[in-house]
């Protein structure tokens, strides 16, 4: 690969680097490091596996280093190097998995999706440690169009690399006719677990979106098919919902997002205001047999508002909610867990089904209600979710 | 080169003395007894009050290769040290050893008077410049010799340090002598530290730049004590007591730290009525601390005592209820320093009172639980305060091991990464605090606990939360990083640290190369 012309990627901020190559005869490199020369080599050893990683072998490359790890240095090298170059199919290469990784369930707990914005390499430095449920690395909103390159190759980085345990992870892609098919192209190298579809409005744009993670997991070999999270945040995509879920076999959950929403409708951002185009999410989501989860809550200081909002989604039949702060994710975590009062009564009504079953009886009450189907299930549901969460649960279910 | 209780190579003498090796936390049993000033009367009649600082250091007979000490509570906003120091250039004193309990950023001038050897030695605490300036080796006649807060006291109530020649800068004195550090426009809190150092001085000088008509109450130092007053336009910004990292956090990943320090402690059932604990001015302990206070809140409990040094949210603490009596060595903001004007439960302490080793009691070992920092932690559970991890020595001891040595339930709280350095490491490269006295280990990625403590391990477990070993952290953390150069050191000592028993816990050389 040859590179045409002088280009930088990354900043001299906290956690990150600057990168600056140009076209050059053989390989220089120069580091400059925050820390001295106790990580010189080693990221020069970084740069240079990531220059052979694209058959560079003509270049002046210097790095002033600010505390970035490996990782992050070589997006930063990857991202000049497609600047310097004009980019290409050589970009697209899945890299190598280094963290351990498994694919995650249909029906899995979602209580918690949190926004990390893609670019940002300070706020994703710690981002193994956070433990939402789910992790949405931003490509959209969070990033702006000069850096869109920039925070593909870091998203695809991080996901190869950190290892974020029983966590699932998405990438909030931009939509497919602004530039979400080059995210696509270049993340889903990193393995998450799902994408996040913006301004979800048709079915077609879900169907769209399946196809091309069919063509890139068939190309790429990758180790599971991709989930879709549609993100219905306007007028047209509510009305749509129930469609839009239904649009594919990947569709898992569907999240509201209230800020476009509001802008659109005209309308404020009052429980009351959003009430039916929530209600009506949940409805259309379950329909179709996928989880819901709500909009984020903007209020990071309002600890009390954002535990409201929270118990409010639940009791619409929400499964999970956004957040866009790790500090929020505790409280949502502890307002969807079940309460002792819900365990011991979904292990009564377990209970109650278990003995009627061994007695023959075709009827079951429990604490003089008739437990049927779909109660018995809800009961079960509520005690796999409390084991899950490492509640006591008893010897039930 | 003989070998100390962890594992450090101790020579056996260090600029001609002695040196005791650590043998362990409480091992040293102390021999002899205190040492005092020398036997001096006045008369009625008779004043104190210099014409000026310069004629109060000329009368003092200070001479040159004397040891002139000064206390550290103004901290970055300190004025004194320098207009001493200055003023001995002036009158052509040199070879002095400086003996403050602590130097900050302020006193980078400093330099220029160790290059003209008007300063050859330096004992106590190095905060930034002066530490990183002697690190690089070969500009002082002897290493300096850091100690905790207790281990100074210790060293001067022993005789190890004979002090000539004490400054005491006092936001509030009278001319004879009586000095507070709580009243007046620059007040800056309690001035303890020095209270030993005007028992055992052979002089003694108040500085002030508030005088008051007598007496100047509380008298902290005491006018028996005190052999001269000199008034000087300031002795210290009191807005350099507030150091930047004066406020709570708002990282999610010191947040979720202090959030796993709180809730170990509640595990191990410490969060209870007539609790105590100490928690630092560190922006990971006070968000532990304002935790800690809801917690407590919501519990219905309340913390018999705490110890400072004091800021804002300690003070609340005190206001609210929760805590009944503050025992303060140090004030790290003005509100802390009202409420010791204020408050009758904002107790001002001396170290002899919570740190010194020869005693027979030390406030810090009545504590349940402390949350305190380090720059770097090793497998055995060694804490490293003094050193990062390229070798500069850069800090001072403070507290840390007093209260370590102290407390039932000591956590350290640390990112596993600052930068791209990780903080748990095979060895340290400096112990300041041993192992021993470390229970739990608390890093964004879980909780280490030492295998001295199993009971605690069992309260960790059974409360739900993330129990890791050092060993999975540290691997975690290099996963991300690799493994690092580390400096190889030469022969040459540029810092000992004593242990706060006055034996010799680790020594830093000059950092000669890098492997």
């Amino acid at each position: 690969m040859r590179l045409e012309r002088e280009a930088i990627a990354g900043t001299e901020e906290r956690s990150d680097a600057l990168v600056r190559v140009r076209p050059g005869e053989g390989l220089t490199i120069d580091v400059r490091s925050k820390s001295g020369p106790m990580y010189r080599e080693r990221i020069e050893a970084v740069v240079r596996e990531t220059l052979t990683r694209y058959g560079v072998s003509g270049a002046a490359v210097e790095v002033i280093e600010a505390g970035a790890y490996d990782h992050v240095i070589a997006a930063r090298v990857e991202t000049a190097l497609a600047r310097a170059t004009g980019g290409g199919e050589a970009f697209h290469q899945p890299l190598p998995l280094v963290a351990t990784r498994q694919a995650t369930a249909r029906d899995r707990l979602r209580r918690s999706r949190l926004y990390v914005p893609g670019g940002n390499a300070r706020l994703l430095a710690f981002a193994e440690s956070f433990g939402p449920d789910c992790l949405l690395f931003d490509l959209e909103d969070a990033v702006p169009p000069a850096e869109k390159d920039a925070a593909r190759f870091l998203v695809r980085r991080v996901l190869a690399t950190m290892d974020f345990g029983r966590t699932e992870l998405w990438v909030r892609i931009n939509p497919l006719d602004r530039g979400g098919r080059e995210d696509l192209k270049v993340v889903v190298g990193g393995r998450p677990h799902g994408v996040c579809l913006p301004k979800a409005e048709s079915p077609v744009q879900v169907t769209e979106l399946a196809g091309l993670l069919y063509e890139l997991e068939g190309r790429y070999g990758l180790p599971w098919r991709l989930w879709i999270m549609p993100i219905v945040e306007s007028p047209r995509g509510v009305l749509a919902a129930f469609e839009i879920a239904q649009a594919s076999e990947r569709v898992v959950c569907l999240a509201f997002g209230a800020e476009d929403y509001t802008r659109e409708v005209g309308c404020s951002r009052s429980g009351e205001a959003l009430l039916w185009a929530r209600s009506h999410l949940v409805a259309a989501a379950k329909a179709a047999g996928v989880q819901a989860s709500d909009t984020v809550f903007p209020d990071v200081e309002d600890e009390a508002g954002l535990r409201v909002e929270t118990l409010s989604a639940r009791n619409l039949g929400f499964d999970g909610k956004g957040v866009i702060h790790p500090l929020q994710i505790d409280s949502v975590h502890e307002v969807f867990a079940p309460s002792a009062d819900e365990v011991a009564w979904a292990r009564g009504v377990v209970e109650a089904a278990e003995a009627a079953e061994k007695q023959g009886l075709g009827a079951v009450t429990y604490q003089g209600r008739l437990v049927d189907r779909p109660v018995l299930l809800r009961a079960k549901r509520t005690l796999a979710m409390a084991q899950a969460l490492g509640m006591e649960v008893g010897n039930a279910g | 080169m003989p070998v100390n209780a962890v594992g450090r190579e101790i020579p056996e003498t260090i600029a001609g003395k002695p040196v005791r090796p650590f043998q362990g936390a409480f091992a040293t049993v102390p021999q002899g007894h205190r040492v005092g000033g020398p036997l001096k009367t006045t008369r009625p009649g008779a004043g104190k009050l210099a014409p000026s600082l310069e004629e109060a250091i000329r009368r003092s007979g200070l001479a040159d290769g004397m040891t002139i000490s000064f206390h550290h509570c103004f901290r970055d906003g300190d004025k004194l040290v320098l207009q001493v120091v200055d003023t001995c250039a002036r009158l052509g004193i040199k070879d002095l050893r400086l003996f403050a309990t602590a130097l900050f950023p302020c006193h980078e001038p400093l330099v220029r008077h160790i290059q003209d050897g008007v300063l050859t030695r330096i004992e106590g605490s190095m905060n930034g410049p002066i530490g990183a300036y002697v690190s690089q080796g070969g500009k002082l006649k002897e290493p300096p010799v850091l100690r905790s807060h207790g281990g100074r006291w210790r060293a001067v109530a022993c005789g190890e340090v004979k002090i000539d020649v004490a400054f005491i800068a006092a936001s509030e004195a009278d001319p004879y002598g009586n000095a507070n550090g709580i009243h007046g426009p620059n007040a800056c809190g309690p001035i303890s530290f020095s209270v030993i150092d005007s028992w055992c001085a052979d002089h003694v000088v108040v500085v002030t730049d508030n005088l008051v008509p007598y007496p100047a109450v509380p008298p902290t130092i005491e006018q028996g004590y005190v052999d001269q007053v000199a008034v000087v336009d300031q002795v210290g910004d009191p807005a350099g007591i507030v150091t930047g990292t004066l406020r709570v956090t708002r990282s999610p990943t010191e947040l979720r730290i202090a959030k796993l320090a709180v809730d170990a402690v509640a595990a191990a059932g410490l969060i209870r009525e007539g609790m105590s604990f100490q928690a630092g001015a560190g922006g990971t302990s006070l968000a532990a601390q304002e935790i800690l206070a809801r917690k407590m809140a919501e519990a219905g409990v309340h913390a018999a005592f705490a110890i400072g040094g004091t800021t804002k949210y300690l003070v609340a603490m005190l206001k609210e209820g929760l805590v009944r009596t503050i025992l303060d060595g140090q004030a790290f903001d003005g509100e802390a320093v009202e409420s010791l004007r204020t408050n009758p439960q904002h107790q001002p302490i001396t170290p002899g009172f919570y740190a010194d080793y020869n005693s027979l009691g030390c406030a810090t070992y009545m504590l349940d639980f402390a949350f305190l920092g380090g720059t770097e932690v090793d497998l055995a559970f060694n804490v490293n305060v003094n050193t990062h991890s390229d070798g500069q020595l850069l800090h001072g001891i403070g507290g840390h091991q007093d209260v370590a040595a102290g407390a039932r339930v000591t956590v350290i709280t640390m990112p596993t990464l600052r930068g791209r350095v990780p903080m748990i490491r095979d060895q340290v490269t400096t112990v300041t605090t041993p192992g021993e006295v470390i229970d739990l280990v608390v890093t964004e990625r879980g909780i280490a606990v030492n295998p001295r403590r199993p009971d605690l391990a069992e309260d960790l477990r059974r409360a739900g939360l993330p129990v890791r070993t050092l060993e999975e952290m540290k691997a975690a953390a290099e996963r991300l990083v690799g493994k690092g150069k580390s400096p190889i050191f030469g022969d040459e000592i540029v810092g000992v640290i004593q242990w706060r028993d006055g034996t010799v816990i680790d020594v830093v050389r000059k950092v000669e190369d890098w492997a």
